[in-house]
């Protein structure tokens, strides 16, 4: 594939973000059912039937795609929910599915072959064969890429597949290998991949200790804010453990990815489409990033170097990224 | 308002009308706060079907600068909003606590900010049940609440002065805000000027200890 003037896909968890992506500038929305069909299934998120067919209405009547993410991974002997979650998708018009399990996958490109199936990330498939396979089995036509390739990964896969690819732009920095990732499954019972929550906000617990801010996942302590200090979500992958008689950030610190500044080089890479994180964020973060992204993302295809710098007040721990794009640590 | 141990609140407009509403007798808060939940639940009625899954709908809501709190009962179909003293107890059992500057929280409500973004920057304040917390602010984000509209949709045509003498009261706000915030660096000034000296000595400190060998800083630790 070659570099273009890149797409920009942005979340909705609630019809009103939808209003506000679109309106915003989005060139295509990405939302789920409100169940445990996709991953971030959040107490009091995502889109009925009906308030989908009102944002599918309301994006179309602005050029707007909508994309169903229907991302997790169903449970052995009922795969019902997520086989109606497709149909429902296809009966009321969305431009896309966004598919992981391969057996759904196979469902859709059996039931409803007019359908455009795209790979989600919980996918994994982070590798020229591994995205082909999807390709020739399944008709896939865009593969969302893991956030663990570099830009030169990236511009090698692209040049190996015809398929259309997708990138994480801005928001949650997920270090893990997405789709089989069980550090939320050990703390909590429930993970991203089968029940479409990583940290579920049930078993989540804040509470003001000795003037600092703790954080808990089920039984662990996954982090101590000072005052003032910004903080960020309760993830086992973003905790603040003691390791050698030291607090430290094991993993990853607070942090959101931000690639404003590298849109070029993921255009030269022949990227097609960037996705916003953040279904679970509320509209007017939606609103700001989309906006902001809208901007760069022109700027960066009339050759000019973008700039989102006013987004840093959204962002986890107060702090920006670009992730593995640049894998600095190598 | 702030207790004994608890972090003061922010010097603003807000602050020093809760010195004034002290006086103010309750029944008359109760009736303003009945009056604002009649136009949600007439408005926004989703905002509460959208809560009917959790087990628990009673929030408290913690204005800090506000010398009173809320104590939100979100069931339908009478939800209800209650003003609780200072030191009054909800009469249930609440999910959640919610603490923020009236503000802040009216922002919230509103869909101005993104909820995250303020518990990130620890302008909120969240304890007990969060994904009863998550819901509420789910359901709220999810509705387009415009607080002073959905209150003087019910007046009709007599609406437009009330609206008139609200922007102008918006616009006194931002003033009163402005002069308060340079009243607040004019007395902060020069504890202020301690403070950013302290620091430059602690920076110099952290970076003779940086430069030092490390052997002798093995020693000397």
């Amino acid at each position: 594939m070659t570099g273009g003037a890149l797409e920009l896909v942005c979340p909705a968890g609630t019809p009103a973000s939808l209003r506000a992506a679109v309106d915003a500038g989005a060139d295509a929305i990405y939302l789920g059912f409100r169940d445990e069909t996709n991953a971030r299934n959040f107490p009091g998120l995502n889109f009925s039937r009906d308030e989908l067919a009102d944002g599918i209405k309301y994006a179309g009547s602005k050029g707007v795609k909508v994309l169903v993410a229907i991302n997790t991974y169903p449970r052995a002997g009922n795969p019902g929910p997520w086989r109606a979650a497709v149909d429902d998708a296809a009966r009321l018009g969305a431009w896309a599915v966004i598919l992981a399990d391969i057996g759904l996958l196979d469902y859709a490109r059996q039931n409803h072959p007019d359908l455009r199936r795209h790979l989600s990330v919980q996918a994994s498939a982070a590798n020229a064969q591994a995205i082909k396979f999807y390709c020739d089995e399944f008709g896939v036509k865009r593969v969302v890429l893991p956030r663990v390739l570099t830009v030169d990964e990236i511009a090698r896969i692209n040049d190996a597949v015809e398929v259309e690819t997708e990138v994480f732009a801005f928001g949650g920095m997920c270090v893990m290998a997405e789709g089989r990732c069980l550090l939320s499954s050990y703390a909590t019972g429930e993970s991203p991949n089968m029940n479409g929550v990583c940290s579920p906000a049930e078993h989540i617990h804040y509470e003001e200790r000795d003037g600092q801010l703790v954080s808990r996942l089920g039984d662990f302590t996954i982090n101590k804010f000072r005052e003032g200090e910004p903080a960020g979500y309760p993830t086992l992958c973003k905790g603040r453990f003691r390791a050698c008689s030291r607090d430290s950030y094991l993993f990853e610190e607070p942090v959101s990815l931000d690639v404003s500044n590298i849109l070029p080089d993921l255009m030269k890479a022949g990227v097609t489409a960037l996705k916003i994180e953040g279904r679970q964020r509320g509209k007017a973060y939606v609103a700001q990033v989309v906006s902001a992204f809208r901007r760069a993302v022109d700027a960066a295809a009339r050759g000019e170097q973008p700039d989102t710098a006013d987004l840093a007040s959204i962002t986890e721990g107060g702090q920006q990224s670009t992730g593995a794009y640049e894998k600095g640590w190598r | 308002m702030s207790q004994p141990g608890q972090r003061a609140p922010a010097l603003s407009p807000v602050l020093l009308l809760g010195f004034a509403l002290r006086p103010a007798p309750k029944p008359a808060l109760q009736a303003a706060a009945s009056l604002a939940m009649a136009a949600l639940l007439r408005g926004h009625r989703s905002v509460f079907e959208r809560l009917e899954g959790l087990a628990n709908r009673d929030f408290l809501i913690d204005p800090v600068d506000l010398p009173f709190r809320f104590h939100l009962s979100a069931a339908l179909p009478s939800p209800r909003l209650r003003i609780l003293g200072e030191d009054e107890e909800p009469a249930a059992p609440v999910a959640a606590t919610i603490k923020g500057s009236l503000p802040a929280l009216i922002d919230l409500l509103e869909g101005r900010v993104d909820g995250d973004a303020l518990f990130f920057s620890r302008a909120l304040a969240v304890e007990g049940d969060m994904g009863a917390v998550v819901a509420l602010r789910n359901a709220v984000d999810g509705a387009d609440i415009a607080l002073t509209e959905d209150l003087l949709r019910p007046l009709g045509p007599f609406g437009g002065p009330a609206r008139g003498l609200l922007r102008a009261g918006g616009m006194l706000y931002r003033r009163a805000e402005r002069d308060l915030e340079t009243l607040r660096a004019a007395l902060v000034a020069p504890v202020q000027r301690r403070c950013d000296s302290q620091e430059a000595k602690l920076r110099d400190l952290d970076e003779t200890v940086a430069n030092m060998p490390t052997r002798r800083r093995e020693r000397q630790s």
